[in-house]
């Protein structure tokens, strides 16, 4: 088993084009999802993050605050769950409904798992 | 829709005593054992905020399930609120702070198994061992019962703020002791329940034999321990012939109950009872679990006693009942416990076998014991064996000593009026 962070990035409301019914479709959708991950013990936690915030650059102690753009593709939250490996942490990131119906980008990482300590 | 004050105080009542233990056991969950003392606020609000409210606008249709969501509400509004002036040790504290996850996991905390699981969870933490015998049963009574303080004093013939007392320390314990939400597995298991089926008997004894006068109280006591104890033999994680035993024993004990009431005690009363007034389906219920306490090779005092409470339950009549056997049963049960009470009951089986005059003469050896100074069944079942045995003023004499015990004023009449008729015969 290995734990995995499942980045979900957006760009806009990516939900615009649904109708009020579809999006009430959508989240019931996605809660069933969450429950079944929550039933089979992969889910560790799931945030959703909030559509504002900064970016800053830093380059040797000079940071530069960037302007935050949520028109273009950013994290809008995150899935922390354990898996198999990164096939079946692909596969689980497929299964969520939030892009069955619109579109998006997941980003699946594999957290690094601390060597043992001689 | 229904109107009027004490009708809507009826029916929240009702729904305390059902719903109570399960809301507070799922909450625990939710907030973790050491914020037992928070589960038990947020129940207690949702529970005041449905009293304010049906008081005005009626009952709704389906009450239960206004109560939960209103306490799922507030569960999900504290975990939010004091995110961080508070540690939820807790699986699904996390789960339930994030607008994602919340509803999935509110819904996976209060499907029936996992409520009935949760249950199971907190008896086991209310009779935890690192808490004296008393406080379990107190904390039980309050978290699982859904008794009120006052309540829990009637019962205990204490003041409010004992009680009040013992809570607060036992809650404290419980945090201190970093106690985990779980049923004991493998090798931990077998003591901590059978612990557990002690506490709940001694619950079931404080309804059963109290000197409380209250008979209200007495009764809800014998019904949350049978209550409590269905918990514990229909979770599939616990297979105890013990917990069936002590079951069967409860049931039959309470289906007698209400012929008995009025009586001074068990062993007097048991010969003068109504026998068509004993409740039939609890002792059908009764030789149900007795019968699966007999699947397993396994002979404990909940055994014994069982056995010996269905003799009683199924003989046609007084006279015909089966004291000879009852007398083998309890010549087993002294090999496990030899207690001077054990040994009195035994006593008086021996009187129907033997005659009182046998029995008189083993009373010579419990007869001084400190444990029995005291105890009303001792004075009241001495009493009937002198006086079968033509002893009558002896029997008077220990009736009187009987009076200077702190009983209440209904069975001081019900000694009084035996003196009487004691008085008539010398």
């Amino acid at each position: 088993m290995q734990e995995f962070m499942i980045f979900i990035k957006t760009k806009g409301d990516h939900l615009k084009d649904l109708s009020p019914e579809q999006q009430q479709a959508h989240v019931q959708k996605i809660g069933k999802y969450i429950g079944g991950l929550m039933e089979s013990n992969k889910l560790k936690g799931a945030q959703p993050l909030e559509m504002k915030g900064a970016i800053i650059h830093g380059n040797k102690g000079v940071f530069k605050d960037g302007p935050f753009n949520e028109s273009k593709e950013v994290i809008v939250g995150y899935f922390h769950i354990v898996a198999e490996n990164l096939d079946e942490a692909m596969a689980i990131a497929k299964a969520n409904p939030m892009f069955h119906d619109a579109e998006g980008t997941i980003e699946v990482r594999p957290i690094k798992q601390m060597e043992g300590i001689n | 829709m229904t109107g009027g004050q004490p009708n809507i105080a009826n029916q929240i009542d009702h729904l305390f005593r059902h719903e109570y233990g399960k809301l507070i056991a799922v909450m625990t969950k939710a907030f973790g054992v050491p914020n037992i003392d928070l589960a038990e606020d947020v129940v207690q609000e949702a529970m005041i905020e449905a009293l304010n409210k049906w008081t005005y606008h009626g009952v709704p249709d389906n009450p239960v399930g206004w109560i939960y969501k209103v306490a799922k509400n507030k569960a999900i509004n504290i975990l939010n609120r004091e995110k961080y002036s508070r540690k939820y040790v807790s699986e699904v504290a996390p789960h339930l702070q994030s607008e994602w996850t919340s509803e999935a996991a509110l819904k996976r905390i209060f499907t029936d198994k996992e409520i009935a699981d949760d249950q199971l969870r907190l008896i086991f933490t209310c009779c935890h061992p690192v808490l004296s015998k008393d406080s379990q049963v107190a904390l039980t009574l309050k978290t699982l019962c859904g008794f009120s303080i006052h309540e829990i004093t009637k019962a205990f013939l204490t003041t409010d703020s004992n009680i009040n007392k013992r809570l607060v320390r036992a809650r404290k314990t419980i945090k201190d002791a970093n106690i985990p939400f779980e049923v004991p597995t493998g090798s931990q298991l077998e003591p901590r329940l059978s612990g557990v089926l002690e506490t709940i008997y001694l619950l079931f004894n404080e309804g059963y034999n109290s000197t409380s006068d209250d008979s209200l109280i007495r009764n809800e006591l014998c019904e949350e321990a049978i209550r409590l104890m269905n918990i514990i033999v229909q979770n599939p994680s616990i297979k105890s012939s013990n917990a069936h035993a002590l079951l069967a024993l409860m049931l039959f004990n309470t289906a007698r109950f209400i012929s008995r009431m009025d009586e001074l005690s068990n062993s007097i009363s048991l010969e003068h009872q109504d026998r068509t007034k004993w409740d039939r389906k609890l002792i059908k219920k009764g030789l149900t679990h007795l019968a699966f306490a007999a699947e397993q090779n396994e002979v404990s005092i909940y055994h014994l006693l069982a056995t010996i409470s269905a003799q009683h339950c199924t003989a046609p009549t007084y006279e015909t009942t089966d004291w000879d056997g009852i007398l083998s049963l309890y010549d087993m049960l002294v090999e496990i416990e030899d207690s001077p009470i054990v040994q009195l009951n035994r006593t008086i089986v021996l009187s129907k076998v033997s005659g009182p005059k046998v029995a008189i003469a083993q009373l010579k050896n419990i007869e001084t014991h400190p444990s029995l100074q005291g105890y009303l069944p001792f004075y009241t079942s001495c009493a009937v064996l002198y006086y079968q045995n033509h002893q009558i003023k002896k029997a008077i004499e220990l009736l009187n000593t009987a009076l200077k015990l702190p009983i209440g004023k209904h069975r001081k009449s019900l000694i009084n009026n035996k003196i009487k008729e004691y008085s008539k015969n010398i």
